[in-house]
């Protein structure tokens, strides 16, 4: 019995009948078509799912990791403990020596505040705020009960604009809107997209510009990468949002181009931007040496620019020849090993070039809150079904900017360049994925162990939640939302940091000692002498290679 | 409620379901489900694993936005179907959330109909409210335990066993219960008892329900029980599992602390005998090895000023084991409301304080870290105990935290924290005495360098030849390494040399091109110099003159500064020729020079080519926003402008000015005056911009109100907060704490100024400075003290004050001698003789402290103090030394006193 239908079988009729469509094994399809699979659904009460909530999203991925502005959460103390810090999304303070990322700022409603009102607290909380910290923008975000009890943080907002004279956004991202972070996510994009971004003019200095979408600088990524750009000689205006500041967000629409890398979080913001500002966006991975390489030449290809294409080449040559022989060395240690992949947004895709960097076949892998496009392409965006819980977040109507629209590609080069590249187009991850390998959308605790169990990956890259559930049934669990300590990841360097991360984890003695000496076979190499030993632990341990 | 704060900043507590969840997990195979949107189950598990290392499974309800319109029963109902069917627990706990609770679901009803239409169903169901709002993870864990004795269906039955409930422990000290209530030979059901549950082994197969936990059958027999032990003191009668059993069953309560230290692991062993358990020799063997550790232990916990943070129990309880070793706890807080324990921590803490002569602890209710931080700040806490979340402050001030409290996120072994009892209490004080140990021992060669080495290995670093790539001039002089050395003769850059080393100002800028709200121009700049003396601007040769006079009188002249009374460098002429004389007669004089910086950029490399050395820029603001409301007028180049362009010009200036002498290798200081509800919340980014130029020090001041200036009706900043705001920046670099505020023609040693007597008394030879009332006739000069803190109006208590102005009038001229500390007798030195004192005013009037007081005024004919005590009073009439208290300004207050000393 394969493993869907193992899993499935444990499931009562109305459940069978909800997950049956998120979970498919890929089979390569005629003509390049790619099969469906259900996401973006509501999450099964009671099934152990790991998506989190619409707050989550907003406050936590896409406004939290912006480092000057400070952002209240609007509710009851837990939301915003839970979400301080935990993401790993790391900031340096600018010139002016603003960074709120270590702190946690929330109204901390009491009993009272749910009978009474809020918004009196929320206003005090704010003219606190800007007091203590001066910060360049105040962002609010709500959490669940603030809505039920008609807070109005929009208008406490505006007024707070008016009276301190600096940026206030409220979001209304209470946890219940929508089916996942992804809602946040929406939300934030919206919000990000209304005020800030073509609030300040402030051109652009070098001669080619950019920005950095959806990399959260997690463990430092996204200072690799700009390091990788700045070297080839491009500025990079602004970055969604991983040490983002409110001022670079504003001037953003001034860059040439937009560069997404996380596209689950931020394709709202390169497309809202694309009609209103016309620029384009390129879908990057600098997840991986290859995917850098091509993601670097793809941009160099867009400005087509000599000196840049130069440059680019350069720098590509001499950060291989940093890092390939101890690729070469960690190639050895894990080839052949294999993976399973669950996280968020994009990573599940990305990941999976830099693990064939190291050798390592994928054999499962999942979003925790994507939709189709993200699996199959955006362009099964106008086939997709809009439901009760996606038509609850606002889609903005986005017009022209008449004096700011500028398009930077001729016709004929975008439609030359949209046929080379990923230029405002994105094919999925199914696509890259090998036959026969597993697709689950939002896996659950359930799920995770039986796949875990029937495909006996090497390594499981997922999440805090499911990490121990994992190592407890023998099988290493790297976290791959944070990077456990550990990062950056992207890029040349990033992709060493990875491999030696996974060598240590594969290689870790305790492995090999799992089974006590009185209970292992009396043969002298103490292989375990079944399957059943690979679920006692000495999944990724040396004696599998 | 209770706080006056609305913004909470870094949160010292969780929400209330973070308490069910973990309380419930310590039930044999118990799942839990929060009724609400699906967040909160993720961010608990999260937090949950990253402390215990551990599976946390907790299921979501997954309401919606529908939900919230429609009820959220059907979906509560299908997850308890999908929770049962795939985990199949023996018991499921639903706790609610914010969100149920606002749309005000009914959820024992809910269970009811479950119940009702699944007869077949046999997993046991729980439930709780609890909201996010209504409480902490405090008071979810004991609700949660209230919830299940209160539902699951007793059995009265008596038998011999005892109940045991505690309040929230790690899995490790939960082990350590157990061992010792079973090693008393008691029978005993523990709630909740997460010992495995969430510290489970590495098994061959992975359970998905946790082993371990209080079995449900157990807890139905607790209506049996001959006794229930409740070890919390600040469980609330409302939701105590103990008090339910004993309403509803008649079991007898006792209650005590949690056995954290030797006298509550006393009482607790008291209880279990009390109860019928026998305490072996084991146990009192631990007794004594804890005794003993707590003795060979005591000259390292001496050292500890702990700030304690954490839910109520734990405060309190590491409060008490603090206090029995002599650790003074400072701060305590706890993120929950709770009345009754500030009262118990005034009676723990109060005799070890006075016993320390320290104030008495600071109790933080209802607190978040940021309050915590500033009280930790402000009462020198060295020692932090509690949960992760005090990293920050530990990091940022450099200070040791004892992890032992949930949650710890960012190093290993939450579950395995050990507090309680005798072993317990052992290894917890084993960690505190040595991040002590390691907190003195990282410091002791600082400590050690700095009191009694740091000139001579400086000057031998020194010596070191040159390394490729220094800084230097023309003719090869490594100009960086000149001026450091240089530094170490500069009373004002270094501390230690102020005593030996001394200095001349020469009053040769009398002009500013800034105007500040905190000046007034007829008058020298208050606030970079001493008040209310105007001093005669001298010419560049007679600055010369003064100089190699004053050379020939001190030997110990080292440095040369002009420091207005205007801007040196709006008096670029003057300053130029001055400097440019002086140094033609003294090849080695340290040349210094104070400024407003709008000018820097133009002259910072003549300023190098004349060799000087350090120079103070006065920075009040990096943001022009905030300089506009400081600075009235900026004239730059003969255009003058106002608001925040001027301020930015300004501060462009004086960001780049810094900039180039610090490339130049100039030894920069930033004077900041800290302008109390202007720029005091902005001073650390000022801090940390000049720092980032790399300036040495800041010497942050206190702005002075002069009368007649915009400013005149500010509130003056207390030492305190200057105090707090020092200890805050000196994270991001050296803070200046010596400063005396020189007059711009101040010359010796550095709170010892000599100026007046040089050159305005009797003895002045250049011609007398001050002189506009030169027909007064034969009045007598009083010398006169006076207690003052500001320097402007005589505001001090006599027993408060820690040094004294000394004055001299005739009853219409005064002029100043020089400030002067207690402890020094009158014509010693006011800077070395403050000692390690902190907490200024705190200690409380002294004996000793009076004493002094009246030794050090012993020369004056007169005091003025704000008040004074009566016998401090006497004694000083029994000198002759005449007292007037009063509030007045210091210079009227003065002229009035000699006026009335002369009858």
């Amino acid at each position: 019995m394969d493993v869907k239908t193992e899993i499935l079988g444990k499931y009562n009729a109305k459940v069978f009948k909800s997950r049956r469509d998120h979970i498919l094994q890929v089979e390569a399809g005629e003509d390049g078509k790619v099969q469906e699979i259900a996401a973006n659904t509501r999450a099964i009460p009671g099934i152990m799912t790991n998506r989190g909530c619409c707050y989550a999203g907003c406050k936590g991925v896409v406004v939290g990791p912006i480092r000057d502005a400070v952002t209240i959460t609007h509710g009851p103390i837990g939301c915003g403990f839970y979400s301080w810090g935990t993401r790993r999304n790391k900031a340096r303070a600018g010139e002016d020596g603003k960074n709120f990322i270590q702190y946690c700022f929330s109204t901390d409603m009491q009993e009272s505040d749910i009978v009474f009102g809020g918004d009196k607290k929320l206003r005090q909380a704010i003219k606190e705020a800007v007091d203590i910290f001066h910060p360049k923008a105040i962002f609010i975000c709500s959490t669940c009960p603030v809505g039920l009890i008609g807070d109005d943080i929009h208008a406490v907002a505006a007024e707070a604009e008016k009276t301190y004279g600096i940026l206030c956004q409220a979001f209304s991202c209470e946890g219940y809107k929508g089916v996942s972070q992804s809602g946040g996510h929406h939300i934030a994009n919206n919000g990000l997209m209304k005020r800030v971004i073509g609030s300040s003019d402030q051109a652009p200095a070098g001669k080619h510009s950019l920005n950095l979408l959806g990399e959260y600088n997690i463990g430092g990524d996204g200072w690799e990468v700009e390091r990788l750009l700045a070297a080839i000689g491009y500025e990079v205006v602004s970055v969604f949002t991983g040490n983002g500041s409110v001022a670079d967000i504003a001037r953003s629409h001034k860059a040439d181009l937009n560069l997404v890398q996380c596209h689950r979080s931020i394709n709202y913001v390169a497309e809202m931007m694309k009609a209103a500002y016309g620029t384009s966006w390129l879908k990057v991975n600098f997840i991986g040496i290859e995917s850098v390489c091509q993601s670097l030449r793809d941009i160099a290809a867009f400005f087509d620019d000599p000196e840049i294409a130069r440059r680019t080449e350069e720098v590509i040559a001499a950060e291989l020849a940093d890092v390939a022989p101890e690729m070469e060395r960690l190639k050895e240690r894990l080839s052949g090993k294999t993976a399973a992949l669950f996280v968020g947004g994009s990573r599940s895709h990305h990941y999976q070039f830099l693990l064939r960097d190291l050798g390592v076949t994928t054999v499962l892998a999942g979003y925790e809150f994507a939709h189709r496009d993200d699996y199959e392409g955006r362009e099964v965006i106008p086939d997709i079904k809009e439901d009760a819980d996606s038509k609850n977040i606002e889609t903005l109507e986005i017009v022209q900017d008449p004096k700011r629209y500028r398009v930077f590609l001729s016709p004929e080069r975008y439609e030359e360049l949209r046929r080379t590249m990923e230029l405002e187009r994105y094919s999925g991850m199914i696509r890259d994925m090998p036959d026969g390998s597993y697709v689950v959308d939002d896996l659950n605790h359930f799920e995770t162990e039986m796949f875990a169990k029937a495909l006996k990956p090497d390594i499981f890259f997922s999440g805090i939640k499911d990490k121990y559930v994992l190592q407890k049934g023998g099988t290493l669990s790297r976290q791959l939302h944070s990077y456990d300590y550990s990062g950056p990841y992207a890029g040349f360097r990033g992709a060493v940091i990875f491999g030696r991360d996974l060598v240590m984890g594969c290689y870790a003695p305790a492995w090999s000692m799992v089974i006590p000496p009185w209970k292992a076979a009396p043969s002298s190499n103490q292989q375990p002498p079944d399957e059943k030993g690979r679920n006692e632990g000495t999944a990724g341990g040396p004696s599998d290679a | 409620m209770g706080s006056m704060v609305n913004c909470n900043v870094n949160p010292c507590k969780m929400c209330m379901p973070m308490g069910t969840v973990t309380a419930f997990l310590g039930i044999a195979g118990c799942m839990n489900i929060l009724h609400g949107s699906q967040g909160c189950s993720t961010y608990i598990r999260r937090h949950m694993a990253t402390h215990y290392n551990e599976p946390v499974d907790v299921a979501s309800s997954s309401l919606t936005e529908e939900g919230t319109v429609f009820g959220g029963e059907a979906n509560l109902v299908k997850g308890l179907d999908n929770l049962i069917r795939q985990y199949d627990p023996s018991v499921v706990a639903v706790s609610t959330t914010c969100l149920a609770e606002t749309i005000g679901e009914n959820v024992p009803d809910m269970l009811a109909r479950y119940r009702e239409s699944r007869p077949e169903c046999r997993t046991r169901i729980v439930q709780v409210s609890s909201a996010g709002y209504a409480g902490t993870q405090f008071e979810g864990w004991f609700r949660a335990v209230h919830a299940l004795v209160a539902q699951v269906p007793m059995d009265g039955t008596p038998h011999d066993g005892i109940n045991v409930v505690t309040g929230p422990i790690s899995c490790a000290d939960t082990r350590a219960l157990k061992d010792l209530l079973a090693g008393a030979g008691l029978r005993f059901t523990l709630v909740p008892d997460i010992s495995d549950t969430l510290d489970g082994r590495h098994a061959p197969e992975y359970s998905r329900l946790p082993r371990g936990g209080t079995g449900i059958e157990d807890i139905s027999r607790m209506a049996g029980a001959r006794g229930t032990l409740e070890l919390s003191t600040f469980v609330d009668d409302s939701w105590s599992p103990g008090r339910l059993l004993q309403e509803r069953h008649g079991v007898p309560l006792l209650r005590c602390p949690m056995p954290v230290g030797l006298r509550d692991a006393d009482a607790f062993l008291k209880a279990i005998e009390g109860l019928g358990g026998t305490v072996g020799t084991r146990v009192r063997d631990d007794r004594g090895r804890f005794l003993d550790a707590m003795i060979d232990a005591h000259k390292y916990s001496a050292l500890g000023r702990a700030a304690i943070f954490g839910e109520p129990d734990f405060a309190y309880g590491m409060t008490r084991l603090c206090c029995e070793n002599g650790i003074v706890p400072m701060v305590v807080a706890t993120g929950s409301h709770c009345p009754s324990l500030e009262k118990l921590l005034g009676e723990e803490t109060r005799e070890l304080a006075e016993t320390m002569q320290l104030p008495p602890c600071r109790f933080l209710p209802f607190a978040d870290f940021d309050a915590i931080e500033n009280a930790v700040v402000e009462t020198g806490a060295n020692l932090l105990i509690g949960s992760s979340d005090g990293r920050r402050i530990a990091a940022k001030h450099a200070l040791p935290l004892v992890r032992c409290a949930f949650p710890v996120h960012d190093h290993m072994g939450g579950q395995r924290v050990r507090i309680l009892g005798f072993e317990g209490g052992t290894a917890m004080l084993d960690r505190l005495a040595n991040a002590l140990i390691s907190r003195r021992d990282a410091q002791f060669r600082k400590t050690a360098r700095d009191l009694h080495f740091r000139p001579l290995v400086e000057e031998e670093e020194m010596e070191r030849p040159m390394a490729a790539g220094d800084a230097r001039t023309g003719d090869g002089v490594d100009v960086a390494r000149r001026n450091a050395r240089r530094t170490l003769t500069h009373p004002c850059f270094t501390e230690s040399s102020c005593r030996t080393a001394a200095r001349i100002h020469l009053p040769v800028a009398p002009a500013c091109n800034i105007s500040c709200n905190y000046c007034v121009r007829s008058f020298d700049c208050v606030n970079e110099s001493r008040p209310g003396v105007t001093s005669k601007v001298l010419s560049p040769r007679e600055a010369l003159e003064r100089y190699l006079q004053v050379k020939a009188r001190m030997p110990n002249l080292t440095v040369a500064g002009i420091a207005g009374p205007g801007d040196a460098l709006a008096n670029f002429k003057a300053t130029r020729e001055t400097l440019r004389l002086v140094r033609e007669a003294d090849p080695d004089v340290t040349f210094c020079l104070s400024t407003n910086g709008l000018l820097l950029p133009l002259h910072a490399q003549e300023l190098c080519q004349l060799d000087v050395s350090h120079v103070t820029v006065t920075v009040n603001a990096v943001d022009p926003a905030i300089g506009a409301r400081i600075y009235r007028e900026v004239d730059y180049m003969g255009v003058r402008h106002e608001g925040e362009q001027g301020a930015a010009i300004l501060m462009a200036n004086q960001l780049a000015g810094i900039a180039m002498l610090v490339r130049a290798g100039v030894v920069c200081k930033v004077n900041v005056v800290m302008v109390k509800g202007v720029n005091d919340g902005h001073v650390e980014d000022i801090v940390r911009r000049v720092r980032g130029l790399g300036a040495t020090i800041a010497n942050i001041m206190q702005m002075i109100p002069v009368s007649g200036s915009v400013f005149e009706g500010m509130p003056l900043v207390s030492n305190k907060e200057l105090t707090v705001l020092r200890k805050r920046c000196e994270g991001i670099m050296p803070q200046m704490h010596h400063c005396q505020h020189c007059r711009a023609d101040a010359v010796g040693l550095l709170g010892e100024d000599r100026s007046a007597i040089l050159f305005g008394g009797a003895a002045s030879k250049p011609g007398p400075i001050v002189e506009k009332s030169e027909a007064q006739g034969p009045r007598k000069a009083r010398r006169i003290a006076v207690a003052s803190r500001s320097g402007v109006v005589v505001d001090q208590h006599f027993g408060f004050a820690d040094q004294f102005y000394i004055y001299e009038s005739d009853g219409s001229d005064t002029r100043l001698l020089e400030a002067r500390h207690i402890g020094k007798g009158p014509g010693g030195c006011g800077m070395c003789g403050q000692g390690g004192g902190r907490g200024d005013g705190a200690k409380g009037l002294d004996a000793g402290k009076i004493a002094k007081a009246l030794a050090a005024v012993s020369d004056c004919e007169a005091v003025l103090a704000m008040r004074i005590g009566e016998s401090p009073r006497r004694q000083l009439a029994d000198r002759g030394i005449a007292v007037f208290a009063t509030c007045d300004d210091i210079d009227r207050a003065v002229r009035e006193a000699a006026t009335a000393c002369n009858g």
